[in-house]
């Protein structure tokens, strides 16, 4: 038997492990230990002569084309090997709206053909990375923060935090920064701004943050003359590197701000966890490498711990920080690829595969906020969901 | 060159239902369909280099990642980048020797240079080499050893949680035979007839992994930005942009001076294939320098191609002519009738199914057990044509292509209404169509042109399927005739 174990481990080709981010797209093996590559999730598009972004569709005709041809580019200009019969491990957000995870589905099991794919949730892979059993995963992704406590492989669903907090709000805030400084009238494409962000923009510590706050400001960092392509150049000032990123620390009456959402996430998950999720906390996602935003996050939530409401129900000790073993942003990639081989050796699965057959005679897929899927098995409600669909 | 600088004003509609040029297209001889680059199914064929033009076995190529040993790109602005050679003196003991000696002691040394950029590998320190190809330092991933712990880690796991299962099953279900077996009968466990044996245990293997895996552990400090970092001058030229960043994931590099050669990505060359009766489309040839193919079955080969030569003028509600070239790729001689669209007969899919009875029997179980591709977006959402022909069906013969025809004098005028002129394989003709009255001002004039051909196949046929050499194809062409005015 363990021979022909064996045979089939040579056999079984090496799966794949696909997260498409909504700026960012990282793709390569399970068992690696980084992507093979990382591409703006975009697809040269030749009837509309530009560069088309994934997630830019209104209908789901469009979208289907859209990942056919993303998919394309990936298997044959950059992974190069043939998608059919090979497993795909898709790391996804939590809050993937149904259409698209449906419409990837369609495209990867009828299109590609692919012989299994397993869809794995962003927080419990981004935990695997750490083997912490208890783990608080903040991840500053493009366009949202999302916050959720993995607790034994596990995600607690209902603590779950989502705000557009990512990479777009530090560009917003540097455009309108920049649009102060050099008149209302200055316009720079995303990329530039991006760039802008990730060459010159930094978070400051917390003192020196409410001292901008206040009527004698510190002195501001250098600034910098960023060189544009045709227009000559922009001058970054120092107090626009350094606010760039107070969007994210930005309370109001809603409690919104990154650490006010840290903080509720812990609030809602049960209490003997709290303060274990408090002591792990892995902060990721692309927009995490700010210079920086790892202390300030640290401090806001020390000192927003003593505040109402956070005060009164929250007894949590230390903040302690991990580091994964990942760029921050390939960090939920690196998880799909450990669960990808941890399972059954070079495929990816067991219990989890969702298998071609299975779903080209359901032609759905699992998913935490269908009845059908977290409905427990001897729940009387069970009997009126109808199981034929 | 015009099917590339031109926009496509004439568009046929596929099998699947996109609108492509037909350049595009392909027609598979087994199916007799139109088949697109959308429906039909890719494949990696081969690897090779695309700047040495080295090829590589798919298996090496698994084993370097894709990568090329020899090509190098520029970290900086992506450019191929040249190896160049220096001359070293060796360090000489001090009044050893005269000139002569001295030369004979010069050794070539090589680094790499981009000649774009200017950036070299010298500039980040990598020592130069003494061959010419290869040889580059690799750079080991700086998270290895934990992530190959962390490997082990879950490997080991999921091998626990799969004995586990059987143990389960087997204590449920186990039927005690009527043998008693060698743990049975000197109570003996696997586990322990290994260790005198002198084997390694596979059971206490995976768990002292487990045991022994030490997880990540948090800390309280978090890296504070220097204390200088307020004061310093910022030179945009010693970071890098994203883009290269992330041209090498593993390391992903913020500092210009850690920025290493990247190893070229290989590319591949692709065969296509037919989904419905797994034939190949196009295969290309091994040799990586050759642009040519085995296989090559473009529509561009066997279905007729029409051409705008030119048109009045579109008015909603009225008549117009149309100029048209049609011509026949084919070596057998065609009968083409232009018609509408809707007149095209419906195929009976029984009887059709029937016809190819051995192909569809060798498909029939793949098919129902798979899914078939979903219908790709009906063309009809894409574009409305608001042209139609009128008249009598336009119904001509066209000749075969015959290269020599080429050298052949002028073009013979038929004294016709209909057909132009005629040239060889080519012919001119002359369609009148009506704009619907309803159609809108400045909107596009599209014309759906249903084509009705005849087509030889040259494939021989399968040995207990029916030899039918003649076939009537049906295809239908939207041509783009500007604006309605
Ligand atoms: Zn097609
Ligand atoms: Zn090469
Ligand atoms: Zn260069
Ligand atoms: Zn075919």
């Amino acid at each position: 038997m363990a021979l022909y174990e064996g045979i089939a481990l040579i056999q079984e080709k090496q799966a794949v492990v696909l997260d498409l981010g909504s700026e960012y797209t990282k793709f390569g093996f399970t068992g690696e230990a980084a992507p093979r590559c990382i591409i703006r999730s975009q697809f040269w598009c030749s009837t509309e002569r530009r560069f088309k972004k994934v997630y830019e569709y209104s209908t789901p005709e469009e979208l289907y084309d859209n990942l056919v041809n993303m998919l394309h580019l990936l298997y044959f200009r950059h992974v190069l090997v043939n998608p059919k019969e090979r497993k795909v491990v898709v790391v996804e957000s939590l809050l993937t709206p149904t259409l698209f995870r449906e419409t990837l589905a369609k495209v990867l099991f009828t299109h590609y053909e692919v012989s299994g794919a397993v869809w794995a949730d962003s927080p419990r892979m981004c935990a695997m990375t750490l083997g912490a059993p208890v783990t608080l995963v903040v991840s500053l992704g493009a366009r949202e923060a999302e916050v959720a406590a993995v607790v034994h492989s596990c995600v607690v669903l209902r603590a779950v935090q989502a705000q557009p907090l990512g990479a777009a709000a530090v560009r917003a805030e540097l455009l309108h920064l920049l649009r102060q400084d050099c008149g209302p009238d200055l316009h720079l494409p995303d990329h530039v701004l991006e760039d802008i962000t990730v060459k010159t923009c930094f978070v400051s510590p917390r003192a020196r943050a409410l001292r901008w706050q206040s009527d004698s400001p510190p002195e501001p960092a250098r600034s910098v003359r960023y060189p544009l392509a045709r227009l000559g150049a922009v001058c970054v000032s120092g107090r626009a590197r350094e606010l760039a990123a107070e969007p994210l620390f930005r309370r109001d009456n809603e409690l919104a701000s990154l650490p006010d959402i840290v903080l509720q996430c812990i609030m809602q998950c049960p209490i003997d966890v709290r303060r274990a999720l408090a002591a792990n906390v892995l902060l990721t996602g692309g927009a995490a490498s700010l210079p920086g935003l790892r202390a300030r996050l640290s401090q806001e939530l020390a000192h927003l711990c003593t505040l109402p409401p956070y005060s009164s129900r929250l007894r949590l000790g230390e903040f302690k920080f991990h580091r994964a073993p990942a760029h921050d942003m390939s960090c939920a990639w690196l998880g799909g690829a450990l669960c990808g081989a941890g399972e059954a050796g070079g495929g990816a699965g067991g219990g989890r595969l969702l298998s071609r057959d299975v779903y080209c005679r359901e032609r759905r897929l699992r998913d935490w906020v269908n009845l059908l899927d977290n409905t427990p098995p001897h729940h009387p409600q069970r009997d009126h969901l109808d199981l034929t669909l | 060159m015009a099917y590339l600088t031109q926009p496509d004003y004439v568009r046929y509609i596929c099998t699947c239902g996109q609108l492509k040029p037909i350049t595009s297209l392909y027609f598979c001889r087994h199916c007799l369909k139109i088949r697109c680059g959308f429906c039909i199914c890719h494949e990696v064929d081969s690897h090779y280099c695309p700047n040495c033009l080295e090829n590589m076995p798919s298996s090496e190529a698994r084993l370097k990642k894709n990568r090329c040993s020899s090509c190098f790109d520029c970290p900086s602005c992506y450019h191929t980048l040249s190896t160049r050679a220096s001359l070293v003196q060796p360090r000489q003991q001090e009044g050893a020797g005269d000139g002569k000696v001295e030369n004979k002691h010069q050794k070539k040394m090589y680094y790499l240079a981009c000649f774009n950029c200017r950036w070299t590998s010298r500039d980040v320190g990598i020592p130069d080499q003494p061959v010419a190809s290869g040889g580059w330092p690799e750079r080991p991933n700086p998270f290895a050893t934990q992530i190959n712990q962390l490997l082990e880690y879950y490997k080991a796991i999921a091998l626990q949680e799969k004995q586990e299962k059987i143990e389960k099953e087997r204590k449920k279900f186990a039927i005690r035979g009527k043998y008693l077996t060698l743990t049975d009968k000197t109570g003996l466990t696997g586990a322990m007839a290994r260790n005198i044996a002198g084997l390694p245990s596979s059971d206490s293997g995976s768990s002292s992994i487990i045991a022994k895996f030490v997880p990540s552990q948090a800390s309280a400090e978090v890296e504070e930005l220097p204390e200088d970092y307020f004061t310093k001058e910022v030179n945009l030229n010693q970071i890098t942009s994203m883009p290269q960043r992330l041209l090498s994931p593993e390391w992903q590099p913020t500092d210009v001076s850690r920025l290493h050669p990247i190893a070229k990505l290989l590319s591949v060359k692709r065969s296509q294939r037919c989904r419905e009766c797994d034939h190949n489309l196009t295969k290309p040839e091994y040799n990586p320098g050759s642009i040519k193919f085995k296989i090559e079955l473009l529509a561009f080969y066997h279905i007729p191609e029409v051409k705008i030569i030119s048109y009045e003028p579109m008015k909603a509600g009225e008549n117009s002519t149309v100029l048209l070239k049609l011509s026949n790729p084919t070596a057998h001689e065609m009968t083409l009738c232009l018609m509408n669209p809707e007149d095209i007969p419906q195929v009976d899919n029984e009887e059709e199914q029937l016809e190819n009875s051995l192909e569809k029997s060798l498909t029939l179980d793949k098919e129902s057990a798979a899914c078939k591709p979903a219908a790709a977006p009906a063309w009809r959402r894409a574009a409305a044509p608001c042209v139609r022909a009128v008249g009598p069906p336009v119904r001509v013969s066209v000749p075969q292509r015959d290269d020599a025809a080429e050298y052949d004098d002028d073009a013979t005028h038929d004294a016709n209404d209909v057909i132009v002129w005629r040239k060889a394989n080519k012919l001119g003709v002359r369609l009148q169509v009506a704009t619907e009255a309803a159609a809108s001002r400045g909107g596009a004039a599209l014309l759906a042109l249903a084509l009705q051909y005849s087509y030889r196949n040259t494939v021989p046929p399968a040995a207990n399927a029916p030899n039918q050499r003649n076939h009537i194809l049906y295809t239908t062409a939207l041509l783009s005739l500007g604006n309605v005015a």
